[in-house]
């Protein structure tokens, strides 16, 4: 607080890094590409190179100003960051409202030894309405993440003392990234782009592309589409490892008492701090391939962080041990984080089952009347059998446990999680009804919190449970007689 | 405005009357479910209540006709009480009072409300939320 404080009382405004004057410029010109390339098309088209000079000119020197006309400022209550050049903007925030300091570093940062600090509030802020600063040095981050932090921990962070490692990378985790579909998803994107650009009818005329036709009617289409198929495979599968080290590889979670930090990547390095007092449980995602091979994601669920996306991240996939462990270091109580689960009983089982077969049930009707061939039928014999054995993993993952105030749940097969809510930290209970749930005698139970995705759901507990589980997890429920029955 | 459309396609088309009569069938059906059976089923099932005798203060409702919910939210965790009423609202003298919480699946909405009522349990609600004077988180 005492820092940058002018005589008077009141705080100067602070410039971000001078080596921002090496950045702006080239991000502005990214940024500008199509107005610079359409200056090229101009200036070739009339013969005069100024034109390109000009806009180069232009977007430099805008880029240059955004460096002069952006300013921070610390003071004793709040936070101000100012912008834009043409349209002025100031961003206050109070100090007491700051849940969470984030750093983040691109490559042309990182080779400037500069980083963006984001700080977060409670509420989630995007785009425009975001606090970062953009970009200060490396070796300035400590100490305002400490000057940042301070208002709202009433701790001051202990330089020179690190916290308890919990988690460290480790190069096994590799194998589960190829399993998720990100690789495959960026084959597909990149080959769009190609198609997007032209290169498919330059591809054809290439001679790589003829020999590829040689070698297909040589040796049949089976053959050249089972090894085309290979390669993006292969593709898939070294993009999805690669993808994985560059942003997980040297990640670190460790813990100093209320503070949770979390580091990670190679190439771009992210830092999050996250307030433990805000943490209110967490989440084990374990996508179907991955947990064929015994992993798990480990996500937060802490208010003030969005829970779907990348942000609530704690761990990649990784062996699901090392995640029980860390979701029990951070949640205190093992058998919420690893307890066995208390069944859904007959009834949610029968519904699972039920809902798994419906479609092929009613396929089945409709291609007996309108007469479809044999490969059809095959195809549809796999598609029951998926189902089944979707309805069978679905029904064998439901389950729930109340222990200790932490309200454990489960449920999913392709994308199955284990919710762990702190009964502490539930702001409210609905209990919703569809229609065959009523005459099946079960119910959603759903549980409000104002963390992560913000309603946690316990799918299909038997109708008489439902009041009984919430009472068990949040006791003012129990004294109140319309949770009775 | 589904009849409109059926008037038009007869208009435009009038070939195949079962086909018109069956769509037609199938409108009365709709409107019949929704227009009587509906608001009467859901008269059936809505209840609400600000539970303050026992236990900890809770607001409570249970509402819906084919999908039924009961909601509970205690009071301590209210955030904001706002009231709403339309222009249908304002003809029959009736008001809405949406309860928010910090979590957006947290909101209880207690609908269509005598609009002296609706007074009565904002004040009554904005006086016991006051109170409790934490973050509500």
């Amino acid at each position: 607080m005492s820092l940058h404080t002018g005589a008077n009382g009141t705080t100067h405004w602070m410039r971000l890094n001078p080596r921002m004057l090496l950045v702006h410029p080239v991000h502005e010109v990214l940024r500008q590409l199509p107005l610079v390339i359409g200056s090229l098309v101009f200036g070739s088209a009339t013969g005069n190179p100024w034109w390109v000079v000009l806009a180069l000119v232009l977007t430099v020197t805008i880029g240059v100003l955004r460096w002069f006309t952006t300013g921070y400022r610390i003071a004793p209550d709040e936070i101000q960051l100012r912008s834009g050049l043409l349209q002025r903007k100031v961003l206050s925030l109070p100090r007491n409202r700051i849940r969470s300091v984030s750093t983040d570093a691109r490559l042309l940062h990182r080779l400037l030894g500069l980083t963006v600090l984001r700080v977060g509030t409670g509420q989630e802020a995007a785009g425009n309405n975001e606090f970062a600063l953009d970009a200060v040095a490396a070796e300035q981050v400590p100490r305002l993440r400490a000057i940042l932090l301070a208002d709202s921990l009433n701790a001051p962070e202990q330089a020179g003392k690190p916290g308890r490692v919990l988690a460290r990378w480790h190069p096994a985790w590799l194998r589960y990234s190829p399993l998720s579909l990100t690789g495959l998803a960026m084959v597909l994107a990149m080959v769009g782009v190609a198609y997007q650009v032209g290169a498919a009818s330059a591809l054809r005329d290439s001679r790589l592309a003829q020999s590829g036709l040689d070698l297909a009617q040589r040796y049949g289409a089976a053959a050249t589409a089972a090894s085309a198929a290979i390669v993006v495979m292969a593709a898939s599968v070294a993009l999805s490892v690669l993808r994985s080290l560059v942003s997980y590889g040297n990640l670190l979670l460790r813990r100093d008492a209320e503070l949770l930090h979390l580091e990670h990547g190679l190439l771009r390095v992210r830092e999050n701090t996250f307030d433990m007092r805000r943490l209110r449980g967490g989440t084990l995602r374990e996508a179907l391939l991955v947990r064929a091979f015994g992993g798990a994601r480990l996500d937060a669920v802490m208010t003030g962080v969005n829970g779907a996306g990348e942000s609530s991240l704690l761990l990649p996939p990784c062996p699901v041990a090392t995640a029980q462990t860390v979701l029990t270091d951070l949640i205190g109580n093992p058998d919420a984080a690893s307890g066995p689960l208390r069944g859904h009983g007959p009834a949610a089982t029968r519904r699972r089952w039920t809902r798994a077969l419906l479609i092929p049930a009613i396929l089945a009707p409709v291609g007996m009347v309108v007469g479809v061939p044999l490969w059809a039928w095959a195809l549809w014999a796999g598609m029951t059998v998926g189902c089944a054995l979707l309805g069978f993993d679905r029904s064998r993952s439901l389950g729930h446990r109340v222990s200790g105030g932490w309200l454990v749940a489960r449920s999913g097969s392709l994308e199955r999680r284990r919710d762990c809510i702190s009964g502490a930290g539930i702001i409210g209970w609905t209990v919703r009804q569809s229609w065959p749930q009523r005459r099946a005698g079960l119910a959603t139970l759903i549980a409000a919190t104002a963390a992560g995705v913000k309603r946690y759901q316990v799918i299909d507990v038997p109708a008489e449970l439902a009041w009984s589980i919430a009472a068990e997890a949040s006791p003012w429920v129990a004294h109140n007689r319309w949770a009775q029955d | 405005m589904l009849i409109l459309i059926q008037l038009m396609w007869i208009a435009v088309d009038p070939r195949g009357m079962w086909l018109h009569a069956a769509a037609a069938g199938m409108t009365v059906l709709g409107i019949v479910a929704f227009v009587v059976i509906a608001p009467l089923w859901r008269y059936r099932v809505h209840r609400w209540e600000i539970s303050l005798a026992s236990g900890p203060p809770a607001v409570y409702t249970r509402t819906g006709w084919i999908t039924q919910e009961r909601r509970i939210v205690p009071i301590s965790r209210v955030q904001t009480v706002d009231t709403y009423r339309g222009p249908l609202d304002r003809l029959f003298g009736l008001a809405n009072v949406t309860v928010t919480t910090a979590s957006s699946a947290g909101a209880v909405r207690i609908e269509a409300l005598d609009s002296d009522v609706a007074d009565r349990v904002v004040a009554q609600l904005t006086d016991i939320a006051a109170i409790g004077a934490q973050d509500a988180t």
